[in-house]
């Protein structure tokens, strides 16, 4: 089946073809081609009633992630035995926020959702930053793959663990 | 926190829809006004059988050489405050309009819009008969107060967009749909897209049938990459989340102005005018 790309906001006008290609990148480039994925792009609204129910936080936000596995050491990829359990988990983009955040830094959209998808798929296999020890993990793993998303592609993509320390934001 | 919903979301997004029940047009009817009363006011007050000859039923003449009976009489009195209940709750005598350049035509229960985008002239077709999908939740509670909760009828009817190139001999049609979600009535995070294509052919420009001999392209075991394309290029030509959502709005008002011509014509019937 592999990515399960659905869009259900009309704020924001979202290439799918494109935003499938960088997906497919970024699963390339992390070994979990034969994974199946969720990708949801959903608008404030949603995601702040989302991040209210799981996170307590009452604020529309970038990301949420809901791995299928939940408690996989960081970089370590599930062992599957059936077809089903081929399944990472999906990830909820929050692309009206993002638009935002994007128009305040003159940052390219597609670029961001590669950003935070990239970000939101480190949380499914397993990679945290609640504690100083996991952040730097999780930074050098999504470093890692933009640097290879940046060079495949020419892009210039900074990670998101990055960013959220420098401006003293909410973790994701 | 294990909130996996990729599997069905795959399951929504395959989801044709529905025929329209009984159950979705009977949520129209004011709460206030229940079954058992309408049966009641259709005996009259002396309550004669209800399986009694027609010989029975008393009659009214008004020189129409047609057949009156205190039933047609209380029908009437039924529909006269149906037609005015549903003209209270009409939000807006006229159609809501639909963004960018669309030009709205209709014909009977058909409505037909059209533009033109640098030279593809895009037409996205729908019948607002068959468009309400059934209610799948109850409609109402135990010792719910009428009207309270009352679930707002939508019409979410399969639309058919052709996009015709300038001189072209050929146009590409999309047979598209409003998924119904089998799950995700409960938090809402578990659903399909606003709108889907099912199916792609092209048709020849100008002819009322369509070919089967044409290819239809299924998007039920269709490569994603593809389906993602076909979306993009509808995007292109004004048909996205927005669009569909739009539609949607025009085909409700355009489905409860015609359910309310439809009782008048109804009243107009029965009563012999």
């Amino acid at each position: 089946m592999g990515v399960v790309l659905r869009n259900l906001q009309t704020v924001v006008p979202v290439r799918r073809a494109r935003l499938r290609r960088d997906v497919e990148t970024l699963r390339h480039i992390l070994g979990i081609q034969k994974f199946d994925l969720g990708l949801i792009c959903v608008d404030n609204r949603r995601i702040q009633r989302i991040n209210n129910i799981y996170r307590k936080k009452d604020s529309p936000t970038d990301v949420l992630s809901f791995p299928f596995y939940e408690d996989l050491r960081p970089g370590k990829l599930p062992c599957a035995l059936h077809r089903d359990e081929l399944n990472l988990g999906d990830v909820f983009l929050g692309v009206e926020y993002l638009m935002h955040q994007c128009s305040d830094t003159s940052q390219d959209l597609h670029g961001a959702l590669t950003v935070v998808t990239a970000h939101g798929i480190c949380h499914l296999l397993g990679y945290r930053h609640e504690t100083e020890e996991e952040w730097k993990e999780m930074l050098q793993k999504e470093s890692y793959i933009l640097t290879e998303f940046n060079r495949l592609t020419g892009s210039r993509l900074v990670p998101l663990t990055k960013r959220c320390t420098e401006e003293k934001a909410n973790l994701k | 926190m294990l909130k996996c919903v990729s599997r069905a979301l795959n399951l929504a997004g395959r989801l044709a829809n529905k025929p329209l029940s009984a159950s979705a047009r009977a949520v129209r009817a004011p709460p206030a006004r229940p079954f058992t009363r309408s049966i009641w006011m259709m005996c009259g007050g002396d309550r004669p059988a209800l399986l009694g000859s027609r010989a029975a039923l008393p009659s009214v003449s008004c020189g129409c050489g047609g057949l009156h009976t205190e039933g047609d009489k209380a029908f009437g009195e039924f529909l006269k405050d149906e037609i005015k209940e549903e003209k209270k709750i009409q939000k807006n005598q006229a159609l809501p309009k639909m963004s960018g350049g669309w030009e709205l035509e209709l014909n009977g229960t058909e409505a037909k819009l059209t533009q033109s985008l640098s030279g593809d002239k895009v037409t996205v077709t729908f019948n607002i008969n068959n468009s309400i999908p059934p209610n799948l939740e109850e409609t109402e509670q135990q010792g719910q107060k009428p009207g309270e909760n009352e679930p707002e009828i939508v019409s979410t009817p399969n639309f058919v967009v052709e996009v015709t190139k300038k001189s072209g001999k050929h146009s590409l049609v999309f047979d598209c749909n409003f998924p119904e979600d089998e799950v995700g009535h409960g938090e809402g995070e578990e659903e399909s897209d606003i709108f889907a294509i099912r199916e792609v052919s092209f048709q020849p420009v100008g002819e009322e049938d369509w070919k089967e001999t044409s290819y239809t392209l299924n998007t039920d075991s269709l490569d994603w990459a593809l389906y993602d394309h076909l979306m993009d290029f509808l995007a292109d030509r004004g048909v996205d989340n927005t669009f569909a959502d739009e539609l949607s709005e025009l085909s409700t008002a355009l489905e409860h102005q015609e359910y309310i011509k439809f009782l008048e014509e109804l009243d107009s019937f029965v009563k012999c005018n």
